[in-house]
Order: C-alpha cells, then structure tokens, then sequence
C-alpha cells in the first residue's frame, strides 16, 4: 500500500477512494429478478417496489459521472422508462438485476458525456461531494459483506493499488485516460496501460473463477 | 479497427464499456456494433463483468420528482382514472375531442394563423385518414387521441419523437393505438415540441432508439 500512500492526496470525492477490494452487497438479488420478471408482466407495485430499492444505488452511480443533481435524476427517470419497457429482455446470463439496470444507466450517462454535452446546471459543490460520502456506510464498510467473495471483488484486489484506482475512476467518475492522468500526476501512457492490463486481468480472472 | 483480431476487439469492447474508448475512436466502434454480433456479444460480456461495480456505488435518495414523472410518463392512461376530477385533465381532454372532430371533418386546409397560441397537430396515413391528434395545452403537456385502432404487433408499440432540422429525434413518449387517449408530461428542460416537425415509429418495445425515418411525420399547426 505504499504506493498509494506516496500518491498526492486526492480532491474531496470521498467515497470512491478505494483501497482495497470491491464490496458487493447482493442479497436483496432475488427479490430485484422476482420485481423484473413481474414488470415483465405490467406489475406497476412491482416496479414501484424495484425503483425504490435500485434507484438509490443508481443515483449514486449517475451523481458519480455527472456531478450534476438534475442531469443525474433525468437519467434515472431515463433509465427507469428503459427497465420498465425492457424488463421483459433481463436474462440472468446478463448478469444480476443491478448489474443489468447499471448497465443501462451507466450507458446513459457514459454517451451523454462522450457526446461532449457539457451543460452543468445543477452541479455538486464540495459540500455536497461530502455530504455524499457521508450517506451510508463508506465503500470500506460494503466490504466485509457476506457476499464480498463475489468474481470481481476477489479479482480486484489482485491488482495493483495505483491500476485498480485509474479503473475506479474510470468506472465510478467516468473519467478519460488523460483527466485519470492528471488526477494521479502519472504520464499518460502509463495510465492507458494500467487500464488495459487491469482490464485483460479481469477477464482473465474471471475466466478462472468457479 | 481489425475486427479478425479478437483481442483487439476484446480491448476495445472492454474500453468502450469503461468509457475509456472516446472520440472519434468511440463513434467508429459504435458504428461497427450494429453490423458484428460477436463485436456486440463482447461488449455484452464487459458490461455484465463491469457493472457488477454498479452494486458498489454510494446510496444515495433521489428527488421525489423523477418517481412522479415516471408515473406520468409510464402510467398517464391508468393515472387518468384516479385523477377522475382534474379540471386540466377533462379541458384538455375535451379540447383533444374537438380538435378530433375538427380535424377528422376538415381536410388539409386548416391554415396556420398569425399570432393564435394553440398548438395542434393531426398525423394522417397515407390515405389522409387522421390516425391521431395531438394538442398541446398551456402547461406544455401533450393530449394525444387515438382516432383509430392500429394493428400494432404484441411487442411493439408507437412512439412520438419530435424532429429538429439539427438533432436527432426526441422521444415524447408512447402513443395510445388502440382508439383510447393519453396525456403525455415530457421530460424537464426538452425543449417546446412545436419547434420541431412530429414523427410516429413503430418499433420494438425493447428497442427505443431513435429511428432514421419515421412511419408517419407531420407539422404542427396553430389555431
């Protein structure tokens, strides 16, 4: 861990700063297919019930990208008509519910932001970014869930501290390799590295696993 | 981009998800998905290995907002019977039915007229037969009347887009198909429908993407 320690400190985005392993909290996973499959059926009190467990986890993710309180709860709303009409396309080879419905918002926000549409009307000060890190318990917390021995949890905490943090920024920031560059004063070459090996690692971690 | 390389494509499917992959880099991947099933079966791997990461993100309570919009957006048919007394809901709904009326007896004529506020449009098949009318009132939401029963595949369904010389089309949300009405409250910060030209798709449920060419398109005229 002594790499991260030699790293300048990071801005006050609090909650992402991820030592170490990922921290998966799943048990509600059987309820969320149970809600899918009945919106799948035009069950209203279904997706009610689904909004109301996933979209805190979802805004979470969409405040993360956009730094925007508005653009991010229009993309929630997005996103939700999207889970709602598609609820009938969620197979569990795509993976778990919240895993699919990220994918969905996640899509979102990633195309909003690559399509250079940089309009911030509701965007977060510091105070808020605090105030978000401290909603619930921190990332460190999540950890040590029954379920953290999940694929990616274990194989994220085999990479190295300074690669598996460009990814979470990546990830959680929906930063490009040259802002993870100046945010983690390494050269940009390096950066593009890091993510692809972790990237390659990943998969071929998961491949391994049972 | 050599897609005969499949850890290239691999690479580049994993960075498209991460987000790494930008600019024009991204466009030219985005325009290879639709053509290369294993291309897209790649991306569909990353997605389900990256966003497992979606379970870690902070909880955070959103605007109570973009619950009732989705209601709006989602359920306006079925919310109609319980907002039973909105006064805004029968005027408009009354004014959907004139126009209705108007429209249907009168044919192409109708003239837009100099500084008159009501905003209206008919979209007709290619008989002129009115399909539907859309009204907007002053609140900005839309009043669309099903002037005819579609044969609309089980999981298909007709969208309403509005068509800027400059954009890509905007969904302003699901029209009825079956004679019925809806009123439809479009997202926050879209612009004002009427600076656009209307179109009506037809396409999948799962599937709402913009599309190229519309099924019907029609301009609004004023009253």
């Amino acid at each position: 861990m002594n790499a991260v320690n030699a790293l300048p400190p990071m801005p006050a985005t609090g909650w992402f700063t991820i030592p170490a392993r990922a921290f998966f909290i799943m048990a509600s996973s059987d309820s969320l297919a149970d809600l899918l499959a009945r919106c799948a059926l035009n069950d209203r009190r279904a997706f009610e019930a689904l909004y109301q467990q996933a979209a805190p986890k979802l805004y979470g993710l969409l405040l993360g990208i956009t730094r925007d309180r508005e653009l991010a709860a229009d993309l929630l709303q997005e996103g939700f008509v999207r889970i709602w009409q598609r609820a009938s396309d969620y197979r569990p080879h795509l993976g778990q519910p919240l895993t699919w419905m990220g994918t969905i918002v996640r899509r979102l926000a990633i195309d909003r932001s690559r399509r250079g549409d940089q309009r911030r009307r509701g965007e977060l000060g510091e105070e808020d970014w605090a105030m978000l890190a401290d909603e619930g318990p921190g990332p460190e917390e999540r950890l040590h869930t029954e379920q953290s021995e999940t694929g990616l949890a274990r194989c994220l905490e085999r990479l190295d501290s300074e690669p598996r943090r460009a990814v979470f920024l990546a990830y959680y920031e929906g930063l490009t390799h040259d802002v993870i560059a100046q945010r983690l004063d390494r050269p940009l070459g390096t950066v593009k590295a890091w993510v692809r090996r972790s990237l390659q690692r990943l998969k071929t971690c998961l491949g391994e696993s049972p | 981009m050599n897609l005969h390389h499949p850890s290239l494509s691999d690479a580049l499917a994993a960075e498209y998800v991460l987000g790494t992959l930008h600019g024009a880099a991204r466009r030219r991947f985005e325009s290879l998905l639709p053509a290369h099933p294993a291309l897209r079966r790649a991306v569909t791997d990353w997605e389900r290995r990256l966003n497992q990461l979606a379970a870690a993100s902070p909880s955070v309570t959103p605007p109570p907002e973009v619950w009732h919009g989705l209601e709006q957006r989602l359920f306006s048919a079925e919310a109609r019977r319980s907002w039973w007394n909105s006064l805004a809901l029968w005027r408009g709904l009354a004014l959907a039915g004139v126009l209705a009326a108007v429209v249907a007896l009168a044919p192409q004529w109708i003239a837009p007229t100099p500084n008159a506020g009501l905003s209206f449009a008919a979209i007709r098949d290619r008989n002129h037969d009115v399909l539907w009318t859309v009204a907007m009132s002053e609140d900005g939401r839309l009043h669309v009347n099903s002037l005819r029963a579609m044969d609309v595949p089980a999981n298909q369904h007709c969208l309403l887009w509005m068509k800027t010389d400059d954009r890509p089309p905007l969904m302003l949300g699901e029209l009825p198909d079956q004679g019925d009405a809806r009123t439809l409250s479009l997202p926050a910060r879209m612009p004002r429908p009427t600076q656009g030209v209307l179109w009506v798709s037809m396409q999948p449920r799962s599937d709402d993407a913009p599309p190229a060419q519309p099924l019907y398109r029609t301009r609004w005229q004023t009253l």
